[in-house]
């Protein structure tokens, strides 16, 4: 079906020949290395939103994660740069039980992905306000603004993006652990009679989706520099809009990576273009929101077509 | 004013090409339980459906209560008094039993509200003539199988049915819920109310029934006076057509024991069933729908638990597994049933469908050689004669036969002794059924043993050296293929309390 396919491609052309138009400020070496910064932060947890939505799950709790990383980071540092490292672990370790406990609840205790993962959301969230009494404290390291650095449009987050997406195409295409996640997301009972380990394949999905996360946190917090209780507000559901509108399907089974990249780079778009406007924030979640709707709407008309 | 409440005649309808009936016409008299038999796939459930408005016949009428029906839609089949009671009950689980009965119906007050009082002496009443006691507050999900059977005919009586149509209700019901049943229709047939009967079990139409009327293939055989009939001339009806001269025969002597099950019994209806399979034979697994042949293939495989009982491969390959990956890796597969929801990956292409097993053996440090994946899914479509535009073609898109073909090649991959295919050749046409017979006998000849099961009894008797027979969760009888008849399997399978007498 060739809106399915392509629909998320054509509708970033018009976004951006649009944009002559409308932004022309939007094609300056500046904004766009901007637009790409903030893209990749986006676009990294959205590479674990997308894997998770391949198994036909879903997941709330990123947005706790970040704030337990940018917490951990520099609650553990107090700034100082040799830290940074072992934080990073500590940071990764936690996240892999929250993903850990998402795999679980939703394999083994067959809780819905989107109950499961919302409570976690609450308990990290709580677990980090209880641990700071609401203030956190500590300094961000320095040597994480190397995250800021950037060469034309190139950055540190953005080449992490395009690394992490290459790494995990390549898994999700030519491993074998690949073709089990989409063999689960596709049809459960056919993957467990055919020898597929397919709690195992789920859980294993939702630890690296959490850890995706935190690698997101990291960056954020290095671009904000300073702790922030709401870091990262909203991310969870953009990375979940940004796998859809790029043709993941929510019931599993179908999509890729490929279409995510598109689809975070349309709803990167979308907000850039809105504030260069001199749109009000309700107005830019007006468009978002149309812009999602219409896309998935225009998935549905197409696999009912089929 | 005619005889008959009902008069469906001339009736035919075709899917996709597939006639699944032809000029077939039923009729049924005022207070009556009118009998309608065949063979699955013979044409009963697609004749109901429509009746109940669902479908929309190609060509013929009906006639109801003296006037010709047009185009009705399923609510005004049941405001004009017909209800139909399906096998998969239409209940919601969570609400009352009262809730139920009267569900998009409720009685109200003035304002809209619900009258709760009014609910409950409704249905109370409803199950008082149907001569039940049942406390109308309990939730459906409570109730036993034939409980919610009863509340579905208390809802088609708050329907004010006079024609109530029942499509196996006999399925899911053990002896002394059946006489409740029948003694139900039995008053129901004195209140005036039609029933049509739906069963393969013959039994239970000879008793219940005053007339049968009996479909093959989607045609009409016959409509007779029970009185006029007896059981083989029934069974005569159902089955009797010449075998089919499409199942091919080889001369193979019977190999070395391959596979053994002892005494073994899941958490479903399987109970206590014990087989031996010997190599490079069939052996086929005979029985009605629910008897417990699905369980069984799912029980060998490991799919479903053993509560009891032991499976064993002896000989050089000896192994014990637990669950489909190990039941796998000792050299047995799977073909389920329900291709579309057990065995098929609709939404991905044919190679990822093929090397799914395999994956461990195409893989490198968990990386795909591909050259190796391209050659074994060029050879598999070669071997099976697969139909498709490329490889990288989603299942979706096959043929019926050719997405059963898919699933077949995934198996043999992985280099089997034991092949279980469940209803290998439901929804498959004719053509791609005889391949998947000569598939059947060159894995014969490699030494490998076949489980089949089917529904269709000249597959079963045509491709098997030997038949287990099952009925109500049990095995009761084996027949040497030369001894088959489809009379003999029937009888066993449809023998009333067979499964309660020690096997």
């Amino acid at each position: 079906m060739f809106i399915a396919n392509y629909g998320v491609y054509i509708a970033l052309v018009v976004l951006l020949l649009a944009a002559t138009v409308l932004t022309p400020k939007l094609y300056d070496v500046n904004t766009i290395a901007v637009v790409m910064r903030q893209a990749s932060q986006l676009g990294i947890v959205a590479i674990g939103q997308t894997m998770i939505l391949l198994v036909a799950g879903l997941d709330l709790s990123v947005g706790g994660i970040f704030i337990m990383t940018s917490i951990v980071v520099a609650d553990f540092t107090n700034g100082r740069d040799e830290l940074v490292i072992p934080a990073i672990l500590i940071a990764l370790a936690l996240g892999a039980l929250v993903g850990l406990g998402n795999g679980v609840l939703v394999t083994k205790r067959r809780v819905p992905p989107f109950v499961a993962t919302l409570g976690m959301l609450v308990l990290v969230k709580g677990a980090t306000q209880a641990y700071t009494k609401g203030i956190p404290g500590g300094f961000v390291p320095e040597v994480l603004g190397l995250v800021n650095q950037s060469w034309f449009v190139l950055s540190v987050p953005l080449l992490l993006w395009l690394g992490l997406n290459a790494f995990f195409m390549f898994v999700l295409r030519r491993t074998a652990y690949g073709r089990k996640v989409y063999a689960v997301g596709s049809n459960i009972e056919a993957a467990r009679l055919s020898g597929i380990s397919v709690d195992a394949v789920r859980i294993s999905v939702y630890i690296l989706g959490s850890c995706l996360a935190v690698v997101s946190g990291v960056v954020l917090t290095g671009y904000v520099g300073y702790v922030d209780r709401f870091i990262g507000t909203g991310l969870e559901l953009d990375s979940i809009a940004a796998a859809i509108v790029g043709g993941t399907a929510f019931v599993g089974g179908r999509g890729g990576l490929l279409g995510t990249i598109a689809g975070v780079l349309l709803i990167q778009l979308l907000s850039t273009m809105a504030v260069l406007m001199g749109l009000d924030i309700e107005v830019q979640f007006i468009i978002k929101g149309l812009v999602i709707l219409g896309a998935v709407t225009l998935y549905s008309v197409a696999s009912i077509e089929e | 004013m005619s005889e008959y409440i009902l008069e469906m005649l001339n009736i035919s309808k075709s899917f996709a090409g597939v006639q699944a009936l032809r000029d077939v016409s039923i009729r049924c008299k005022p207070g009556r339980v009118c009998g309608l038999v065949g063979e699955n796939g013979a044409g009963k459930s697609t004749l109901m459906k429509i009746l109940a408005g669902a479908y929309k016949a190609d060509a013929g009428e009906i006639i109801y209560k003296g006037e010709r029906r047009e185009g009705a839609s399923a609510g005004e089949v049941i405001d004009s008094g017909i209800s139909i009671i399906y096998q998969e009950l239409a209940l919601v689980p969570q609400m009352s039993v009262a809730d139920n009965i009267f569900l998009g119906r409720e009685p109200r007050h003035a304002l809209g509200m619900l009258n709760l009082k009014e609910l409950h002496q409704g249905a109370a009443e409803l199950l008082k003539r149907l001569g039940i006691s049942l406390d109308t507050r309990l939730p459906v999900r409570e109730l036993t199988v034939a409980q919610r059977q009863l509340v579905e005919i208390a809802k088609a009586l708050s329907q004010n049915a006079d024609l109530i149509v029942m499509d196996e209700p006999s399925a899911i019901l053990a002896g002394s819920e059946l006489d409740q049943l029948f003694s139900i229709i039995e008053s129901l047939v004195e209140q005036g109310v039609t029933i049509i009967y739906i069963s393969h079990r013959l039994d239970e139409v000879f008793r219940i029934a005053d007339e049968v009327t009996v479909l093959k293939d989607g045609e009409l055989v016959d409509t007779r006076p029970v009185d006029q009939l007896d059981r083989a001339t029934l069974v005569e009806l159902m089955v009797g057509r010449p075998l089919a001269e499409i199942f091919p025969q080889t001369e193979h002597e019977q190999g070395e024991l391959l596979l053994v099950a002892e005494n073994i019994s899941t958490e479903t209806i399987l109970e206590d069933a014990s087989l031996e399979l010997y190599a490079g034979e069939i052996l086929g697994i005979a029985g009605m729908v629910g008897s417990g042949r699905t369980e069984l293939a799912r029980a060998l495989f490991g799919a479903d638990p053993l509560t009891s009982g032991e499976i064993t491969l002896v000989g050089a390959k000896s192994a014990r597994w637990s669950n489909p990956a190990q039941a796998i890796a000792s050299g047995l597969v799977l073909v389920p049933e329900d291709r579309k929801s057990h065995g098929l990956f609709t939404s991905l292409s044919v190679r990822i469908n093929v090397t799914l097993p395999i994956l461990s053996f195409l893989t490198r440090f968990g990386v795909l050689q591909s050259p190796l994946e391209n050659k074994i899914v060029a050879e598999a479509q070669e071997r099976l004669s697969i139909v498709m535009a490329s490889a990288d073609q989603e299942a979706q898109y096959l043929s019926g036969g050719n997405q059963q073909k898919v699933v077949l090649a995934k198996w043999l991959e992985t280099d089997p002794a034991v092949v279980i295919l469940d209803e290998p050749t439901r929804g498959v046409d004719v053509g791609a059924k005889f391949e998947i017979y000569k598939l059947m006998r060159q894995l014969n000849d490699r030494g490998i043993a076949i489980v089949m099961i089917s529904s269709e009894l000249p597959e079963v008797i045509g491709m098997s050296d030997r038949i287990l027979v099952m009925n109500d969760g049990r095995i009761v009888g084996e027949v040497a293929q030369e001894e088959a008849t489809e009379a003999g399997i029937i009888e066993l399978a449809t023998m009333a309390d067979a499964g309660a007498e020690p096997s």
